[in-house]
């Protein structure tokens, strides 16, 4: 595809259209890259007060699924938090998702480990993993829709500016941390 | 009018069940966000299937399998 190549009108109404359609999809998706980004860029505070939190406090019980008790010690975002408990090897640290669903409550360790800072690092990992599954459905479901929509059309213009739009939102986010670790602002 | 059984059962065709759902219909379903969906799918909790052009599907028996676990 030539990217230099100006969009015919057509192309700029389908966008247009496409933004409607999947509006609830482009705006979910924008929540969630800027939450990652926040906890990206607060990444070592987060880590320190997880750790005072674990000293200090006691934190209140979470009971996952597997049946570990966990303590409480901050919240990530809405639905994870950083807990811990005390094991033979030391301090253990986790990420544990309350997610409540419509028949109770779904309580999993996401990621776990001595390391607090390597736990946290492999959670935004599997994060980055979510959102790039997110975009290929969306991308995927844009071109479905396109293709229903304007038969015989090339609309690829269209699906790859939305592609490049969600995979930059991604990266945005690594990039932001990356630099904030290098103490470069952005 | 008279109308008799014969004729309404003609008018009200019985409701097609949907063998899967888009992960958008999925979420809307259990009442959850589209980016905890994938989370689930990531993981594994849920399993998907790919059609056309790559797009996920979720099966009806894994909505109601994750429905049906004896959740704490």
């Amino acid at each position: 595809m030539n990217y230099y190549e100006k969009p015919t009108m057509q192309q700029e109404q389908a966008a247009a259209e496409t933004k409607t359609v999947f509006a609830k999809h482009l705006g979910q998706f924008k929540e969630a890259c800027d939450v990652l980004r926040d906890i990206e860029s607060n990444l070592s505070a987060i880590a320190n007060d997880a750790l005072k939190a674990a000293l200090l406090s006691p934190g209140r019980v979470i009971q996952t699924d597997d049946g570990a008790e966990w303590r409480h010690d901050v919240d990530l975002s809405k639905i994870t938090s950083i807990c811990h408990r005390r094991t033979a090897t030391g301090m253990e640290f986790a990420v544990v998702e309350c997610l409540p669903l419509k028949n109770g409550e779904m309580k999993d360790v996401l990621n776990s480990g001595h390391n607090l800072r390597e736990v946290l690092q492999e959670f935004m990992r599997d994060q980055r993993q979510v959102l790039n599954l997110w975009k290929t459905d969306v991308t995927a479901g844009i071109r479905e829709h396109l293709d229903e929509k304007f038969p015989g059309q090339n609309m690829d213009v269209v699906v790859e500016s939305f592609e490049y739009k969600l995979s930059r939102a991604i990266s945005e986010t690594r990039a932001i941390a990356q630099s904030q670790s290098r103490g470069i602002r952005i | 009018m008279v109308i008799d059984n014969e004729t309404i059962q003609t008018a009200t065709p019985p409701p097609v069940e949907r063998l899967a759902y888009s992960i958008q219909e999925a979420a809307d379903l259990l009442g959850i966000h589209y980016y905890t969906m994938y989370r689930l799918i990531q993981r594994q909790k849920l399993k998907t299937c790919r059609v056309l052009r790559g797009k996920l599907l979720v099966p009806r028996e894994e909505l109601l399998k994750l429905l049906k676990t004896d959740l704490r």
